[in-house]
């Protein structure tokens, strides 16, 4: 065993951070899924309308978050990687995977919210607005269907909420006077949420500053992570299942199938396929499924002629002249002789795949071709970033870093991959 | 002997050349189809509460989007084999003038990309294999990786920021300044150059870093073989063996890369243009797809692709020129 930071090591420094900055958050969420399975027992009907992406995404987040120890633990045997020393790419790998995996978790904030445009428009970085909420008038006996969404609502916040008002300054005298840029404005004490008679003043903190709408960077960076690395998988698992399949009916078949698709993969290869893309997204709108399909169907053909070029090889070789005698199928012959040998070349190859496809989605975006509206994306938020690049330098330089280094990362851990393959070109 | 390779060589080619010009045909009849698939129509926009569907059928006839698409296929076809694209339906000229008038600009800014993504890549690999420095060596490897990450946009954008608007050094968009018609000739060039600078630099840093990468592993992989060995072993001068015999062997394996890196650099001023806003064939392609103007969005996917495949075909002529045995490898 060396000595030295190892990947297990940050994985469990960064869930303890969490632990440790979300704990109340944590427990919200828990005790809300509690109150949902008993809600499940007397009102079912009720219960499943409450299901939206929102609520199931959060609990399946706390749900794995707190699983992610003991099944770690429990498939030891299995991850040995873990115990290799930790590198840059490892390091920013892993970042990458917890703020996919626990976005509801890490940022408390909903993406989409904006109030109060003229306070919290293009805040810079660290700066703080004041936060009053308006005294909703408890009801003393909700039903239980009543309390639930009261606490839903608390505690999966919305996009849009009436309750909530932002202020530059607030100042507490008989009245409740606050300030929104020049205006005053007056709002009697027992309208607002209070403590023993004091209004609750929080402070409303803005690590990345905020957009023209007033939303929150951070959380828009931390569910733009989500957009960016769902894209990059589903594409990257449609063009292997097409490549594999493909490559493996031409290698092993030949023919016409395998003349047509050489012209065919000749002709994407030689193309700016960009073009395409954004000629086919135009056209047919676009949204996640679309990206996702468009770039998964013309990211294929590298890994097509791999596979293809390897599958012709081991047709050649004596085992596998063997294991069709013993009357293998096709599936199995794929699955248990050609899959272990090209494992490795398709995983070099998917790496890059990956980075190419998150490339290509933060580039539609740009070009607002992307993922649409409903979820922040990278290249969107530098897009509209543009626009304010005078006044608002942190709306283009935080998803451009984030972008870059994800890009960086991938890019650097698939050269390494390929040099531990490919020994002939020397460090 | 000589004879047999000559006609061997004619006949790859030739074939080459057929296979060339049935993906660009195949290419084409793609993009009708598609085009044709795609919901929404062109001729919607004419529809108007004064005029009713009138003038919007007259449109359409005068387009001959009302016959079959069978029939317009083929006439678009016959079309394309005599030379004729259409005509633009935003612009009412014929697609190949409109084209023609956007296209010379990416070329003229592509390939001057180009030549300095080569050059510079080459110097840069050349200028490190000769400093051997383990140190430098690492530096620029990550570096070249760093750069190649950066995402077009992103790195536009920032360059915008840091040179236009906060520096003030540069134009923040477009290719000539106001007063550009008025100057004589040498300002004008300056002119222009002052405007590229930008967007020179946004569309071959990542070719650079690219090109680098494998110019520095050919030159690697050249430098440890045996010939090399043998030739410092006879004392020749270090920097002749690098010019004379490093040098021209490491470069061969660059030229197919470098029929690749074409089509980056044609997808990449796409986006270039759009940042910069210039006047160039990816912004024409993404204004006609929004305003739906089909046989200008088919014309500039047709050029993109031609270009493309001429590209190659030359890459595959500039390969067989350098070294004959590679005629194996073209025809797959």
């Amino acid at each position: 065993m060396k000595s030295g930071i190892k990947i297990i090591h940050w994985i469990i420094f960064l869930w303890l951070c969490i632990i440790i900055l979300r704990f109340d958050l944590i427990v919200d969420y828990l005790s809300l899924i509690f109150n949902y399975f008993g809600l499940l027992t007397s009102d079912y009907s009720a219960a499943i309308a409450f299901l939206n992406f929102g609520f199931v995404d959060a609990s399946l987040s706390v749900i794995l978050f707190i699983l992610i120890i003991p099944l770690i633990i429990f498939f030891r045997k299995r991850l040995q990687f873990l115990t290799t020393r930790l590198n840059f790419s490892f390091t920013f790998l892993i970042l990458l995977g917890f703020v996919f995996l626990f976005a509801p978790i890490i940022s408390n904030e909903n993406p989409e919210f904006s109030k109060n445009i003229s306070v919290t428009k293009l805040l810079p970085p660290f700066s703080s607005v004041k936060q009053l909420e308006l005294n909703t008038g408890e009801a003393q006996n909700l039903s239980e269907v009543e309390a639930f969404r009261n606490e839903l609502e608390r505690i999966i916040k919305p996009s849009f909420s009436n309750n909530i008002i932002l202020a530059d300054s607030v100042i507490i005298a008989d009245q409740v006077i606050y300030y929104q840029k020049n205006d005053r404005f007056e709002i009697a004490k027992k309208l607002l949420l209070s403590e023993s008679g004091i209004p609750i003043i929080k402070n409303k903190f803005f690590l990345l500053g905020t957009d023209e709408f007033g939303r929150d960077l951070l959380a828009r960076l931390i569910y733009g992570t989500r957009i960016s690395i769902t894209v990059g998988i589903g594409a990257v698992i449609l063009s292997f299942i097409i490549g594999i399949l493909l490559g493996f009916v031409a290698g092993y078949r030949g023919g016409i199938l395998d003349i047509s698709l050489n012209r065919f993969t000749e002709m994407f290869l030689a193309f700016p396929v960009i073009y395409l893309i954004v000629l086919i997204l135009a056209l047919f709108g676009s949204s996640i499924f679309s990206v996702i399909i468009v770039l998964g169907i013309s990211g294929w053909m590298s890994l097509f002629k791999i596979v293809k070029s390897e599958v012709l090889s081991i047709k050649q070789k004596d085992y596998f002249a063997t294991a069709e005698l013993v009357g293998l199928n096709k599936f199995q012959l794929l699955k248990k002789e050609i899959f272990p040998v090209i494992i490795t070349p398709v995983l070099v190859n998917l790496i890059f795949l990956f980075s190419n496809v998150i490339l290509a989605e933060a580039a539609l975006s740009y070009l607002g071709l992307g993922t649409g509206n409903s979820y922040p994306s990278w290249g969107s938020m530098i897009s509209s970033g543009q626009e304010y690049i005078t006044k608002a330098w942190w709306l283009i330089a935080f998803p451009g870093l984030a972008l870059i280094l994800t890009l960086f990362t991938f890019n650097s851990s698939g050269r390494l991959l390929g040099k531990a393959i490919n020994p002939r070109i020397k460090q | 002997m000589n004879k047999v390779l000559k006609s061997e060589i004619i006949r790859t080619l030739f074939i080459r050349f057929l296979s060339s010009l049935l993906t660009l045909f195949l290419l084409v009849s793609f993009l009708f189809f598609i085009i044709r698939l795609a919901p929404g129509d062109p001729t919607d926009k004419y529809v108007s509460a004064k005029l009713g569907s009138e003038l919007s059928e007259r449109i359409a006839e005068k387009f001959s989007l009302n016959q079959p698409v069978a029939d317009q296929y083929f006439a678009f076809v016959s079309n394309i084999f005599k030379g004729d694209l259409g005509v633009s339906y935003n612009y009412r000229l014929p697609v190949f003038n409109v084209i023609w008038e956007y296209f010379s600009f990416t070329l003229i800014f592509a390939s001057i990309s180009f030549i300095l993504q080569l050059s510079l890549s080459i110097w840069c690999a050349v200028w490190v294999v000769r400093k051997q420095n383990k140190w430098v060596e690492k530096f620029t490897s990550n570096f070249s990786l760093f750069v190649y990450s950066i995402p077009a946009f992103v790195l536009g954008v920032t360059l915008i920021y840091v040179f236009s608007v906060y520096l003030d050094l540069f134009p923040i968009s477009g290719l000539t300044s106001l007063d550009h018609d008025g100057l004589s000739f040498f300002p004008r060039i300056f002119d222009l150059m002052h405007h590229l600078i930008l967007p020179l630099i946004t569309l071959s840093a990542g070719g650079v870093a690219l090109f680098y990468k494998y110019a520095k592993e050919s030159l690697d992989e050249i430098k440890n073989q045996t010939f090399v060995v043998n030739l410092r072993a006879s004392g020749l001068d270090e920097n002749i063996i690098l010019k004379k015999h490093i040098l021209p062997n490491a470069i061969r394996p660059l030229i197919s890369v470098a029929g690749v890196e074409l089509g980056i650099i044609l997808g990449g001023t796409l986006i270039t243009e759009v940042i910069f806003s210039l006047p160039g064939m990816g912004r024409l392609a993404i204004d006609s797809i929004l305003s739906r103007d089909y046989p200008l969005v088919i014309g500039c996917v047709f050029t993109a692709g031609a270009v493309m495949i001429l590209a190659n075909f030359l890459a595959d002529l500039v390969k067989l020129k350098i070294d004959k045995r590679m005629i194996k490898g073209i025809l797959n």
